[in-house]
């Protein structure tokens, strides 16, 4: 009877504490290549980064050096043709653009501008310049953005890199409040994103 | 049924209006090496986000201007009071005329933004990040320029404090003294703050303390002071007071 | 408290005209209004507290539009609708948000949102709009509607200890908060038509909206390959009546106030024109096509303008099928060819090419695009696909 209580006191805790549903934050070492996004691709830092154990959809991943809110380095490794760029929340209502096998380098900013205003529910989402780069060793398109929560004032700014490889679509973004931590990491993921390989 | 499986089941019940328990509930960290000698500084008090109102029985917070109101001018005196004892003087942060307001606001969120990276990624257990874990660390800045905000032109240090006090009800009260009978912990009343320095030459966070359960009742002057003493704990320079850094 | 969720009101005015007679008969004129009304009581002004509070952010939002000449015809509507006594206690603020919504704060602050005025028609139903939020200011429904909620919480935590096997008590508490919602917004639903019945606006506009919010809604779940469905009950966890059922009520009762005739001198188009072409763009970023080809379908009624075949193209591009690529190059050239049109015109048809097995003239449309727009911040990326 006591190991019964016990076993039900256990029980009941540990539903109401709660176990954690993701996998804990990660180290990533400085100078290491790493395979990301649960995809070919793979990633050599020039700093050491935290991966966060939840990730934005099912082949993409986030790094971080001061939490999410300050700086966040996501990779996208290979949406396929139809699925939306990160998990959607309400695919009833407000369903997300979807990666298209067919779609041209300009449309990839728009893709990412217009994922961003259905999921934050915003209009303040602005692609700024859109220029041609080399990424994962092969023609891709490097753009800036800029947005804000809807309530917020704090105005962030992003950049990407991202090419069609074989009707997917591989990208790195990295996004940073405008003030002060934008600038202060932004050779830490411009590294990153260079050494992209798949 | 046994009493133990009503408690489970009402467990499960309830579990969406209690939440889940904090776990640790106070945290102080400090720029390692850093230290403020009192009576040199100029600090100026940035204007501290408080809202005090009453918690409902089902957990809804019921805004209370005028507890709101006493808070603020408590803390206000209870501040000045507890820093001359230091030999610091804080001035209260004055918007110059001409200010963007969208600029200020967009530091007051950059503070908070830290401040809550700070909570989740250093501080408490549960979703820390490996570089914040390791000992005697406590890097976090809110960058060069925000020395050169207009008003803090006489300033050395900006302090942020935030605090939000939902009291229980009678109401709220009463169903944790039933909600125990059926084994079922029901917490009544939240009181959160944090505090944090600024140094305004580097930017740099050099103290953060935060307080998931605090003490005192703002609504008097005795409890706002009690209140303000917890928030300013481990406040570089403060003597005697133990300084915990981030190793924990 | 903020509230309210406005539909869209779709014109049906000659139902409403057959049955009309003749001579217009205005409703009872409205009560003397106070103004400088003072917040009485713990809740409320622990309330105006909140939304005092709240307007603070919202004054230095980034989404709040700051063109007074929008903001200043907003506001003119609201007081012909209500009146200039009980006008002069609001505060407006536009807000560059592509939903159709309204909100109105516990102190007097009301937010209309761009999705709003892309939907609306006229200025009497922008006006039918306004006064419904107005409305629940008026009737205090902020803290009525906060007490409800309180009630409904602390009845559900105490049924979760004393009755722990019958949900039906929680059930019912849950169920009375969203009925109390629903009963709130039909009575702000009738106190917004009973301001448009004493105002030189027609009544019969008020119920216009909603007729087309649901057609909206029918066109964008079959965008998305869904059924098309309205029920006349809300449902039990619905905050507004349905849009039927609003249709309806309020069509009755405009029939009662009985005018029908529409505002002279409407300024509705000139008021929107600067900004329709930035609402269109936000609304076909929202990747909603049935919804946003009804909305264009509806702006076009008295015919396809240059910013409208242009948005046209913008949509049908953006879906990117390949039929719709080919339809999305004839509204650009049309809108080209009509004249006036913006350079983003022949970006929009040289992509649209491209991607439809027409690299030459693609190319050729994106050439001419950047001698138009030399400073484009894509002219890089674009060079390289017309060097390729």
């Amino acid at each position: 009877m006591n190991l019964r209580k016990i076993a039900i006191a256990a029980i009941a805790t540990s539903l109401v504490l709660g176990s954690p549903a993701v996998a804990g934050n990660k180290l990533i070492a400085s100078g290491q290549r790493v395979k990301v996004a649960k995809s070919t691709m793979t990633v050599q830092p020039n700093v050491e980064w935290n991966k966060m154990g939840a990730r934005p959809g099912r082949n993409s991943e986030t790094w971080t050096l001061d939490g999410d809110g300050l700086n966040d380095l996501t990779f996208y490794g290979g949406i396929e043709s139809g699925r939306p760029l990160f998990r959607e929340v309400d695919k009833k209502n407000t369903p997300l653009p979807k990666v298209s096998s067919t779609m041209l380098l300009t449309d990839i900013p728009a893709l990412l501008e217009n994922s961003y205003r259905v999921a934050l529910q915003t209009s303040a989402v602005q692609i700024d310049a859109v220029q041609p780069v080399q990424f994962a060793g092969t023609n891709g398109v490097r753009f800036t953005y800029s947005f804000s929560h809807q309530n917020e004032t704090l105005r962030r700014r992003g950049e990407a890199r991202a090419a069609m490889i074989g009707g997917k679509l591989y990208m790195v973004t990295y996004e940073a409040p405008a003030l002060y931590y934008y600038d202060r990491s932004y050779e830490a993921f411009r590294a990153a994103a260079e050494s992209v390989k798949l | 049924m046994t009493v133990a499986w009503r408690a489970l089941l009402a467990a499960l019940f309830l579990v969406c209006f209690i939440g889940a328990p904090a776990q640790a509930q106070e945290k102080t960290g400090n720029k390692p090496g850093f230290t403020l000698v009192p009576g040199t500084a100029r600090i100026v008090l940035m204007r501290p986000s408080i809202r005090a109102g009453a918690q409902s029985t089902g957990g809804m917070f019921e805004p209370n201007a005028d507890w709101t109101q006493q808070a603020r001018e408590n803390i206000a005196q209870a501040l000045t009071r507890v820093q001359s004892r230091l030999g610091n003087v804080v001035t209260d942060y004055v918007e110059p005329v001409g200010l963007d307001p969208a600029q200020l606001a967009e530091y007051q969120e950059l503070f908070s933004t830290v401040a809550g990276s700070v909570i989740e990624y250093q501080f408490f257990k549960g979703n820390r990040l490996p570089t914040k874990k390791r000992k005697g660390q406590f890097e976090w800045s809110l960058g060069p320029n925000v020395g050169k905000l207009p008003g803090l032109e006489n300033a050395d240090y900006a302090l942020f404090i935030t605090t939000e006090d939902h009291f229980g009800s009678t109401g709220r009260k009463i169903l944790q003294i039933f909600a125990a009978i059926a084994r079922v912990s029901v917490k009544s009343g939240e009181h959160k703050g944090y505090a944090g320095l600024v140094d305004l030459k580097t930017g740099e966070l050099v103290w953060l303390n935060a307080d998931l359960q605090m003490g005192g009742d703002v609504r008097d002057a005795d409890g706002a002071e009690k209140r303000v003493s917890q928030l300013l704990e481990g406040f570089p320079g403060r003597p005697a007071a133990p300084t915990t850094t981030a190793s924990r | 408290m903020a509230s309210g969720k406005l539909a869209p009101f779709a014109l049906t005015l000659s139902a409403v005209l057959a049955t009309a007679p003749a001579a217009a008969q205005k409703a009872p004129p409205l009560p003397t209004y106070t103004p400088a009304y003072s917040p009485t009581g713990v809740d409320e002004r622990g309330l105006w507290m909140e939304s005092d509070e709240a307007e603070r952010r919202l004054r230095d939002s980034r989404s709040v539009i700051k063109d007074p000449a929008l903001t200043g015809f907003v506001r003119d509507v609201l007081c012909r609708t209500v009146g200039q006594d009980r006008c002069a206690s609001v505060r407006i603020y536009v807000q560059r948000i592509p939903a159709f919504n309204a909100t109105m704060y516990p102190n007097g602050a009301m937010t209309v949102w761009s999705g709003l005025l892309l939907r609306v028609r006229s200025e009497a139903e922008l006006g039918a709009v306004l006064g419904h939020e107005f409305g629940h200011f008026e009737l205090r429904h902020g803290v009525k509607g906060f007490k409800n909620a309180r009630t409904g919480t602390d009845i559900m935590a105490w049924a979760g200890i004393l009755a722990p096997y019958s949900p039906s008590y929680q059930f019912g508490a849950i169920g009375q908060i969203f009925a109390f919602n629903r009963a709130q917004e039909r009575e702000a639903d009738l106190q917004g038509l009973r301001y448009l019945g004493a105002s030189d606006y027609p009544s019969a506009e008020a119920a216009t909206v909603w007729t087309r919010l649901m057609a909206e809604a029918d066109a964008s779940a079959l965008g998305r390959k869904r059924k098309a469905s309205h029920n006349y009950a809300a449902g039990f966890f619905a905050s507004h009546p349905t849009e039927i059922a609003r249709a309806a009520y309020l069509r009755k009762a405009a029939q009662e106030i009985g005018d029908v005739e529409p505002y002279p001198n409407d300024r509705y188009r000139q008021a929107l024109a600067n900004w329709l072409p930035e609402f269109l763009s936000d609304q076909i970023k929202l990747n909603d096509f049935g919804g946003s080809e009804y909305l264009l379908n509806e702006l076009a009624v008295d015919g396809w303008t240059t910013p409208l075949l242009f948005a046209r193209g913008e949509l049908y591009r953006e879906r990117g099928h390949p039929r719709d690529l080919v339809s999305a190059a004839q509204f650009y050239q049309q809108a080209i060819d009509q004249g006036g049109a913006a350079p983003e015109a022949w970006r929009g048809l040289g992509l649209a090419l491209l991607r439809s097995q027409q690299p030459a003239p693609g190319r050729a449309a994106l050439r001419e695009y950047l001698r138009n727009r030399p400073e484009a911040p894509d002219a890089a990326i674009l060079s390289t696909l017309i060097a390729e």
